[in-house]
């Protein structure tokens, strides 16, 4: 497994509903299991006033890791290379080691501000491949990049999701960002066998996981809304990721229906109680 | 160059949720799954916008207000991939919007100046203001996050119950104190010119009011810098002037 310096351990998803909390519980046990925070470039970069003295703040209590939302890697629109510079500019500014985006796209001439699904063909690939390596070279460092979580599968697909994802990260030569959840979702959504998917994931690129909650709409079809508990199948799946790769730094993402910190904790003393258990167990990591 | 097939696909995915009522979604894609897209963008992108504008909201009804927020996803292509900007990007359409009440544009710009100088990051640097010395003869500096606004209608008075019939212009300072409150006063039309001329030219208070007295052709220029010094202390106080330059 590739390792990021600074970046380790059981991390949490930072909302800006949690910040007091986090404020108040500086120091305190109940925070004692977070090892890092992350946050989305896209709603800090050029934040100035109480949010910004905030981050400050944060930043200089907890390693931070950048998880992206708008790069949109497989978009038809050209690379927003002024953007990522303003990217680099802030990992550099606040010192995160660790850049991840999503396999999918959110433009088509203008933002939507939501991850849609890339079509798995050939061509794809090599676009969205192209693309990653191009972000690379411009933040001069290596990015992780996500399984996302989709709703829809192209008719015009010629590949499975997985094949899509070993053929980008093969051709970009990138990280894993390996969300957890996302595999889950997918399974429901598309009828997979999730522990399947996971034996087929290169372990040698994670660098990075996500757990997080969603709703299940209908036995078929689960959203990704980050807003609710983890489930237990969720669960099974990331220690069979920690049992088969080793551990790697995971974060849990809630994005609504917050509930306050004190139970998010829950989630997150798991996640590290996981890591601890599987911490000298089997790892096929290239080190 | 054609366009691949994968992204031809893309755009028309993006189109159909865009504006699921004339763009056709692609090929053989399920119904019921597109649909998932097509509620989950416009709501994420609904109470984004919804967030920032809760008046112009009000004033509109749920109903319109839909309408209108489906009309910025349809028509308007967000430039920013900053999702701060939604507002800012969403001004942008009202400009071009047709059929909203004549205020409404004015009320969105003071609703969204709001967010814009609560987190505005203009810097001012602290050994250039000298916080201690009298303000008359020096040039003041004013706190880093401001803006001078005047809007044609009284937009800090309106509410569903209270909705402007004529236009009446309206001059608002909004900006972040030292504790980084948004704060908004209201001017004078005099005291807006005196202030416009602080931000905009190098005079001191002193000339700034003196040039004020004289577009005013007031008969007691010494009334007119007295009070005007009032004003100044008043707005030191407030936190919208830091200091004098150094």
């Amino acid at each position: 497994m590739a390792s990021i310096s600074r970046i380790h351990g059981a991390g949490l998803g930072l909302k800006r509903e949690l910040i007091p909390q986090l404020q108040a519980s500086d120091g305190k046990s109940l925070v004692a299991a977070i090892e890092f925070l992350e946050i989305a470039p896209e709603n800090w970069i050029g934040v100035g006033g109480r949010a910004g003295k905030n981050l400050a703040w944060l930043a200089e209590r907890y390693p931070l890791a950048a998880h992206g939302l708008s790069l949109s890697l497989g978009g038809p629109d050209p690379l927003n290379e002024t953007f990522l510079l303003q990217v680099r500019q802030f990992l550099d500014q606040y010192k995160i080691p660790l850049y991840s985006e999503h396999l999918s796209y959110c433009s088509d001439g203008g933002y939507l501000y939501d991850l849609l699904p890339i079509p798995f063909t050939e061509e794809a690939v090599h676009y969205v491949a192209a693309r990653i390596r191009r972000t690379q070279d411009i933040l001069e460092r290596r990015i992780a990049v996500e399984n996302a979580s989709f709703y829809v599968s192209a008719p015009i697909a010629e590949m499975d999701e997985l094949s899509f994802l070993k053929a980008v990260l093969e051709e970009a030569d990138c990280d894993l960002h390996l969300d957890i959840n996302n595999i889950y979702v997918n399974s429901i959504n598309f009828g997979f066998d999730p522990h399947d998917f996971l034996r087929g994931i290169p372990g040698e690129r994670i660098v990075y996981a996500h757990v997080a909650g969603h709703d299940q709409e209908a036995p078929d079809l689960v959203i990704d809304t980050h807003g609710q508990d983890v489930i237990d199948p969720v669960w099974a799946l990331l220690e069979q990721a920690y049992a088969r790769f080793g551990t790697f730094p995971t974060l849990l993402e809630r994005d609504t229906n917050i509930p306050p910190l004190a139970e998010l904790m829950h989630e997150v003393n798991y996640i590290a109680e996981l890591q601890a258990r599987f911490a000298d167990g089997k790892s096929l990591a290239a080190g | 160059m054609a366009i691949p097939e994968f992204q031809q696909y893309q755009l028309q995915f993006a189109g159909h949720i865009r504006n699921p009522a004339e763009r056709p979604r692609p090929a053989g894609v399920s119904a019921k799954r597109m649909r998932v897209y097509t509620q989950i963008v416009f709501n994420n992108l609904e109470s984004s916008v919804s967030a920032c504008f809760p008046i112009c909201r009000k004033i509109l009804g749920a109903r319109a207000w839909t309408r209108l927020v489906r009309q910025f996803l349809e028509q308007h292509q967000c430039a920013s991939p900053l999702f701060r900007k939604i507002p800012e990007k969403f001004l942008e359409f009202l400009q071009t919007a047709q059929d909203l009440p004549p205020y409404l544009y004015s009320l969105a710009h003071y609703e969204w100046v709001e967010l814009a100088v609560s987190v505005d990051d203009t810097q001012v640097d602290a050994n250039h203001v000298d916080a201690e010395a009298e303000l008359l003869d020096r040039q003041p500096v004013f706190a880093p996050a401001m803006a001078l606004l005047r809007y044609d209608y009284p937009v800090h008075r309106i509410s569903s119950r209270h909705r402007p019939v004529a236009s009446s212009p309206v001059h608002l300072l909004v900006f972040r104190n030292v504790t980084d409150d948004v704060r908004f006063v209201e001017l004078n039309p005099v005291t807006a010119r005196l202030l416009e001329l602080l931000k905009d030219t190098a005079l001191s208070c002193r000339e700034a009011l003196a040039q004020v007295a004289g577009e005013l052709d007031h008969p007691d220029p010494q009334a007119v810098l007295q009070f005007g010094e009032g004003i100044l202390q008043d707005l030191r106080k407030q936190g919208a002037i830091l200091g004098s330059k150094r």
